[in-house]
């Protein structure tokens, strides 16, 4: 039986169409990836699968249980850790899970057990009298996560659990999410983060416009456009905007700057070394150091939803910057 | 099968419980919930009644209904968008458990904030003004189905679709203002012109000022029965249309 089976999912806001009869399945126990860029009707799809938002048509089961039918059996499969850490501020970190079991109805032996067991596997045992308004957003986002898990759901939803993070939350999200991958909850997550995705999941979906573009592993992904290689160079000088002479070489797609480093995209990568090393004799410039790339997922997103490199990087920069702006 | 929809039923019950509890905790002492749900009702009875020359036993069934209708009506106005708006609400609406009794765990909650203010200007009453309370199983009637039939009514305003206390409170005080000033609170069903008198029958406010007078002052102007029957009514006939309504906030995705 599949985790999720979505068909012909549709949503209209007014005349707006934001998802546009999507259909894909989630196996049990895979880590399923949801990405596509702000606008693309990512969040809403998401919202439609928990049941928090009412789709125009379609069908979402998931376990089986048809949503038009009752979703009320699938809401205890359920876990959701939403892009905001929505933590009650005003109570501590044992109230928030005590909270959260009792609306599950667990039962009080297993919720102190598994709230005791949650909080200390999330670091935050020690700080379980203390209400969730000292906390910082790394550990908002563990207790968010701690409550999703407090009724042990099999299929847990997370909405965008890095953004903002420090390097050290990120990487115990993300080795949390892998251990709790690996006790065969499957996990549908949706993120901006393509490395992220990259590195986590078992599969893909790419949603662009409100359609799903492609679905496959990442690596299969990747293979499907091997014509999108590039070349990864870096001179002496870094101080010369040498973005136009790039672009006018032999076989260069398209060309970005990448910190000291410049990128250069195309489908023919020996053609372009060969009139890399010509352009660094007559400019008198020093190769500093070069390689070839294979295609990476952000690739496969940026040559799916057809979008620039720079512009990507520009709105991870803006989304990253608007969420530490305006949280703890 | 019918073991398991009581089994349901139990759970609800209990999760609309939990819901209550746990708002009762995180909002009681929340600005917009002091300023419209505690303040607002003694400002107003200050304002329309001092220099009246009116007895205590009057003013204070006449601050009870104003607490009751206050108090209860602005806990799902100012609870319901703090809630969309730190997303603590999703948390909500993901549970298992129907909009129904979500809902009735919101509405338990003005109840609980308005039972518990009343017994403010009850206490003054009764201590230091020396009251007496002609009833008192009227009267503990009365605070418990106006607080429950006016917190529904702070539902219905709840669910337009809005994540700021200020776009929901600005339409439900245009409606309870009106209702406030139709009811029989400032001007006593007896001495109100025959014409008005119709309009004050429309108001919720009117049948728990009566309920109030004839627990507190031992008379009122309609039967004591008919009070009680009409608060329990009006709050089952503004919960359910609330359902339809939260309904419609989350097609919107509120």
């Amino acid at each position: 039986m599949d985790a999720i089976c979505v068909e012909g999912l549709t949503k209209y806001y007014g005349d707006l169409l934001a998802v546009d009869h999507v259909s894909f399945t989630v196996h049990q126990g895979e880590v399923f990836g949801f990405l596509g860029p702000n606008g693309a009707g990512k969040t809403t799809t998401q919202r439609m699968l928990t049941t928090l938002l009412e789709p125009t048509e379609g069908r979402i089961a998931v376990f089986g249980h048809d949503y038009a039918r009752d979703a009320f059996p699938a809401k205890r499969h359920i876990g959701l850790v939403p892009e905001e850490s929505n933590v009650y501020t005003e109570l501590t970190a044992w109230e928030n899970l005590m909270f959260t079991a009792r609306l599950y109805r667990v039962p009080k032996a297993a919720r102190q057990a598994q709230a005791r067991e949650l909080l200390e596997s999330f670091g935050l045992w020690e700080k379980r009298h203390v209400k969730a308004e000292s906390f910082s957003k790394g550990m908002r986002r563990r207790l968010s996560i701690a409550m999703a898990l407090i009724h042990r759901p099999s299929l847990l939803f997370l909405d965008e659990p890095t953004p903002g993070l420090d390097v050290q939350s990120t990487r115990a999200i993300h080795e949390l999410i892998r251990r709790m991958n690996a006790e065969g909850r499957t996990i549908f997550l949706t993120t901006h983060q393509i490395e992220e995705a990259s590195q986590l999941c078992d599969r893909v979906a790419i949603i662009n416009h409100g359609r799903i573009a492609a679905i496959d592993t990442p690596e299969s992904l990747k293979r499907a456009i091997l014509k999108v290689q590039s070349i990864e160079v870096a001179f002496n000088l870094t101080e010369r905007d040498l973005a136009p002479q790039l672009r006018a070489l032999d076989a260069v797609r398209t060309v970005a700057k990448m910190g000291d480093k410049w990128r250069l995209y195309t489908e023919d990568p020996s053609r372009v070394l060969i009139s890399l090393l010509d352009f660094s004799r007559t400019h008198d410039l020093r190769v500093v150091s070069l390689c070839t790339l294979a295609p990476s997922l952000e690739d496969v997103f940026l040559e799916i939803t057809g979008r620039e490199v720079g512009s990507i990087r520009d709105e991870r920069g803006r989304n990253a910057s608007r969420r530490t702006g305006g949280e703890r | 099968m019918r073991d398991l929809s009581l089994q349901r039923l139990a759970d609800e019950m209990m999760q609309a419980w939990v819901i209550a509890v746990k708002d009762v905790r995180v909002y009681y002492l929340t600005p917009p919930m002091i300023m419209f749900g505690l303040l607002l009702p003694f400002f107003l009875f200050f304002s329309f009644s001092v220099k009246r020359n009116i007895g205590a036993d009057v003013g204070l069934a006449r601050l009870l209904a104003l607490t009751t209708f206050f108090t209860a009506s602005s806990a799902g106005p100012v609870i319901i968008p703090m809630e969309r708006r730190t997303g603590t609400y999703d948390r909500l609406l993901a549970a298992p458990m129907s909009l129904m009794t979500l809902l009735l765990g919101k509405s338990l909650v003005g109840a609980f904030f308005a039972v518990m203010v009343s017994v403010v200007p009850l206490s003054i009453g009764v201590i230091f003004l020396g009251v007496s309370v002609a009833d008192v199983g009227l009267l503990v009637v009365g605070i418990l189905f106006s607080s429950l039939a006016f917190s529904a009514l702070g539902l219905v305003f709840a669910s337009i679709p809005a994540r700021s206390v200020g776009s929901i409170m600005m339409p439900s005080t245009l409606i309870r203002w009106p209702l406030l000033f139709i009811s029989g609170i400032f001007i006593p069903l007896s001495d109100m012109a025959s014409w008005a008198r119709p309009f004050a029958f429309l108001s919720p406010l009117t049948y728990a000022q009566d309920l109030f007078n004839q627990a507190v002052l031992g008379r009122g102007f309609l039967p004591y029965w008919l009070d009680i029957v009409v608060l329990p009514l009006l709050f089952l006939m503004f919960l359910a249309p609330c359902v339809y309504f939260h309904r419609r906030s989350r097609i919107l995705g509120y």
